[in-house]
């Protein structure tokens, strides 16, 4: 039972991670080569936002989420808005290489510090059949769940969410319905970053953050391909998957290796179903 | 001689330096490199060194991404193939330099053959991702290898100085006209290599390989072709940055290093072998230039702030702005200098929207 | 130039010329007016320049590296052109595309719950869709990739009502269907231009249907617009008879009698 509290805590963070990228792949064909970075710079915001909220963590976590929200936007409008009609490749070395000057702002702004959040991660609950989790693993899994609830219900009922949805498959024609594309983008960046900066907040609760720490973040892409790129309850599934090979790896084989599972599980994707579990296979330029 | 757009010959058309002013300034360039290191501190020889170490780099992720179109971030898996190689050779068998160079290319050509399988398969964004695969499997490879031989994480395996004849290659100055003359050949081999037939189907893959299939170039031979002739290159130059810098460390072949060279490329220019020269240089520069940039703030504005990270910000800013602006890199400001020189008085005025 | 009513018309087109990539000239001197009210025709072959018209109408956006380089494009008496599609759209002016048209993975209902813009009466003006095409409303549920032509062109133009436009333009609407669906269909439009005093541009390759519902009709040929007329004129203009509807003066043709290439279309008088 208690490895189970384990590693479903591990996908949770992957899971939000992953969310953002399927979200970010589905609206604009973009895979996101920052979102580790993204993350961890969300968990120093965070940081930085308990000291300007005198400790009060509920305002340093409102701070921190709509630091994320603006930087989304930003991200979308002085960066990729600009970037429409060119070949994908440059979209993703663009991440890339925002994902540099997001860990060289780690490196200026927060002296590169490995720190740890201090949430409570103290209080122990112990359930019934004898497991323990920490409240603060409890509520990475709870956020996880929610925030999938919650894109579920957007996505699938609200006016914006279809609206949404839409605009994925053909801009033009949304563009003609009277919906601002710019905005949905944006809108989706904005979600993206989010569920990233909230992952990296609950990983520094429990890890240190640290520039290498943004290697979560392939996890995380590693979830969102085997679950299939433009899907989110791939997505869902993804994470569950790697962090279970994750996490017997290191138990059970060589805890070194542990670093080294995400890469395997992609080449073995890649070779076996590069579509992952529920993306739709014309995603695929086969040659 | 002629106009310049009336080619009346196949040796016209395919010459390297067609027009009399290019040939003027590459003769003149040619000479001043040859004299510098008379005139250069032993600092900016080192420089001048490193860069054509990443020109060598960069005209091989040039050819295989620039021209033939294959997105490859397995650059530093190439890289390191080359220097273990090299660690392999000189340490076990103590190989002479002549012998190590060859044979590291060799390791990577096979190498490239397995990265490059993917890409029959793939293109794209997929390709890109296996690439990615690819470059950790080689990680870890040369992770262990590093452990396994007991070399400390950080100072990694020491390689004595190449001897070449009786010329033994430990002075920067002699290296710099070693590299030099490298240098000049792979610039050499991938121009001629861009007017043969193989690059001309590389070109034509990358614009629409599923025309240039039907046209009846067989793309899958030249896509691997692309991926071993560029990783034998990257091989070859990772072990002569091996032997220049005296060790080999793994820790070295990270991601950031296959993205410097991609950096590089798009800095200079994606598909053109002139870009790939500017943007080695100036990627490997731009750190020392922050530094010296740096040097030149008031104490007080120093202290305590992190260099590197303004190093690293420094290409990350470059690698957007280049995109976002001049997405053919500094090949292409370069062209617009010549263009208008060469058409001067005239302009050209692409047209403009009466309104928006 | 004869306008079949004297009101200020809802769309006047002025000298329009567009231009692709910076190169390709698609439409140059294209002059048409689209009274409020009546419904127009665009008739013309493959390449004439009639769908760049109705997308220049209804905005192009910037990742499309087209531009309009002359003329002017004035609606309810302001100039628009320019403007970007949704800015159009919010404004009344509505295009239904001739290729992908619907959006495929969503279904109909979302189809049509993704244009209603927010003001009130959306879910009578939804059941009004659904009365003039009662096909929807037994697919509701349906993904409408899985469509017929047909349904999918009802699901379109039952979107962009559902835009609330003062100006609907269709293009090519009965491309790929069955006569009888294109009967059925242009009865609807009729029906809808009437009920809904609805202006309707129509951008057609089928003369026949389009100038049987419509009031007043242009032809555009390489890019130009090269005649105009009432409907009734244009039908019975013997170029038009011969090019567009297949008729000559002989019972029999074959192709030997076509000698297209020989004969110059004579677009006067």
């Amino acid at each position: 039972m208690e490895f189970v509290a384990t590693f479903v805590v591990l996908a949770s963070t992957y899971a939000l991670l992953a969310a953002g990228i399927v979200i970010l792949y589905r609206a604009s064909r973009v895979l996101n080569f920052a979102h580790g970075e993204l993350a961890i710079i969300g968990g120093y915001v965070f940081l930085s936002m308990t000291g300007f909220a005198g400790g009060s963590l509920p305002l340093a976590f409102a701070g921190a989420l709509a630091v994320s929200l603006v930087t989304g936007i930003a991200i979308y409008v002085v960066v990729m808005k600009r970037l429409t009609g060119q070949p994908f490749y440059v979209a993703i070395l663009v991440t890339i290489g925002i994902g540099i000057l997001l860990k060289s702002l780690i490196i200026i702004v927060w002296r590169a510090r490995a720190t740890s959040i201090p949430i409570g991660s103290g209080t122990v609950l112990t359930f019934a059949s004898g497991a323990r989790m920490s409240q603060l693993d409890l509520a990475t899994v709870l956020v996880a769940i929610a925030f999938y609830f919650g894109l579920y219900l957007f996505y699938r009922f609200s006016r914006l969410g279809i609206q949404a949805r839409g605009t994925a498959e053909n801009p033009l024609l949304a563009s003609q319905r009277g919906v601002n594309v710019h905005f949905v983008l944006a809108l989706s960046w904005a979600i993206a970053v989010l569920g990233a900066s909230v992952a990296g907040i609950l990983y520094g609760g429990r890890a240190l953050l640290s520039p290498q720490g943004v290697v979560v973040g392939f996890s995380g892409l590693t979830a969102a391909l085997v679950g299939g790129l433009d899907s989110l309850l791939g997505a869902l599934l993804g994470s569950l998957i790697v962090a279970l090979a994750e996490y017997l790896t290191i138990q059970y084989l060589d805890p070194i290796l542990g670093e080294a599972v995400p890469f395997i599980i992609l080449l073995l994707a890649m070779l076996l179903r590069p579509w992952g579990l529920f993306g739709t296979r014309e995603e695929i330029e086969r040659v | 001689m002629g106009s310049p757009y009336l080619k009346t010959s196949y040796s016209d058309v395919n010459a390297i330096l067609p027009r009399t002013y290019q040939k003027v300034l590459v003769t003149a360039a040619l000479l001043l490199l040859l004299v510098a290191p008379f005139f250069a501190s032993n600092f900016h020889v080192h420089l001048m060194n490193l860069g054509a170490l990443a020109t060598i780099g960069a005209l091989a992720l040039n050819l295989l991404t620039g021209f033939c179109g294959q997105i490859s971030l397995g650059h530093a898996g190439f890289l390191a193939v080359g220097a273990f190689t090299t660690a392999i050779l000189v340490v076990h068998l103590a190989a002479p330099f002549w012998s190590v160079v060859p044979v590291a290319g060799l390791a990577g050509a096979l190498l490239g053959l397995l990265v490059g399988l993917p890409s029959l398969r793939f293109r794209g964004l997929y390709l890109a991702i296996s690439t990615l695969a690819m470059h950790y499997a080689v990680g870890y490879a040369v992770k262990s290898y590093q452990a396994n031989i007991g070399a400390s994480a950080t100072a990694g395996v020491s390689i004595p100085d190449p001897v070449l004849g009786p010329l033994v290659l430990s002075n920067d100055r002699v290296w710099y006209y070693f590299l030099l003359l490298m240098t000049g050949l792979v610039t050499l081999f991938c121009l001629n290599l861009l007017r043969t037939r193989l690059g001309r189907a590389w070109i034509a893959i990358r614009d629409r390989d599923i025309a240039a299939e039907a046209l009846g170039i067989h793309i899958a031979r030249y896509k691997l072709l692309a991926f071993v002739v560029s990783s034998t290159l990257t091989a070859m130059a990772g072990s002569l940055t091996a032997y220049y810098s005296n060790v080999v460390s793994a820790d070295e072949f990270t991601l950031e290093l296959a993205v410097t060279y991609l950096a590089m490329i798009i800095v200079g220019g994606m598909g053109s072998v002139l870009g790939s020269i500017f943007g080695a240089y100036f990627i490997t520069l731009l750190p020392f230039a922050v530094d010296a940039l740096f040097d030149m703030l008031p104490v007080a504005w120093r202290q305590g702030v992190q260099l590197v990270g303004f190093q690293s910000g420094a290409v990350g800013v470059f690698i957007i702005l280049f995109l976002l602006l001049e997405p053919k890199g500094l090949a292409e400001l370069w062209w617009r200098v010549e263009i208008y020189f060469e058409r001067w008085p005239f302009k050209y005025r692409p047209l403009e929207p009466a309104r928006r | 130039m004869a306008t079949v009513d004297d009101r200020r018309p809802l769309l006047q087109v002025k000298q329009l010329e567009v231009v692709y990539h910076r190169v390709a000239t698609a439409i140059q001197g294209v002059s048409l007016e689209v009274p409020e009210g009546h419904i127009v025709a665009i008739v013309g072959t493959n390449g004439a320049g009639k769908t760049t018209t109705l997308r220049a109408i209804s905005g192009f956006l910037p990742a499309e590296d087209v531009v309009i380089t002359d003329g002017s494009i004035h609606y309810e008496g302001e100039p628009v052109h320019g403007q970007l599609p949704h800015e159009l759209a919010r404004r009344g002016i509505v295009l239904v595309p001739e290729r992908n048209k619907v959006f495929e993975t969503l279904t109909v209902e979302e189809n049509l719950a993704f244009s209603v813009l927010g003001r009130g009466g959306a879910r009578a003006l939804l059941q009004q869709v659904y009365d003039y095409f009662p096909a929807l409303s037994s697919r509701r549920r349906q993904v409408a990739g899985y469509l017929s032509g047909g349904e999918k062109q009802m699901l379109a133009i039952g979107m962009a009502l559902l835009c609330r436009p003062r100006l609907l333009l269709l293009d090519e609407p009965s491309l790929g269907l069955a006569p009888v669906i294109i009967e059925g269909l242009m009865e609807t439009l009729q029906r809808i231009n009437r009920e809904l005093a609805l202006t309707i541009l129509l951008v057609e390759q089928n003369a026949v249907a389009a100038l049987g519902i419509s009031h007043y009709g242009y032809v555009m040929e390489g890019g130009r617009a090269v005649y105009e007329g009432t409907a009734e004129k244009l039908l019975a203009h013997q170029d038009i008879q011969e090019f567009y509807l297949g008729r000559t003066g002989k019972d029999l043709r074959s192709y030997r009698e076509v000698k297209q290439y020989r004969r110059k279309r004579r677009w006067w008088g």
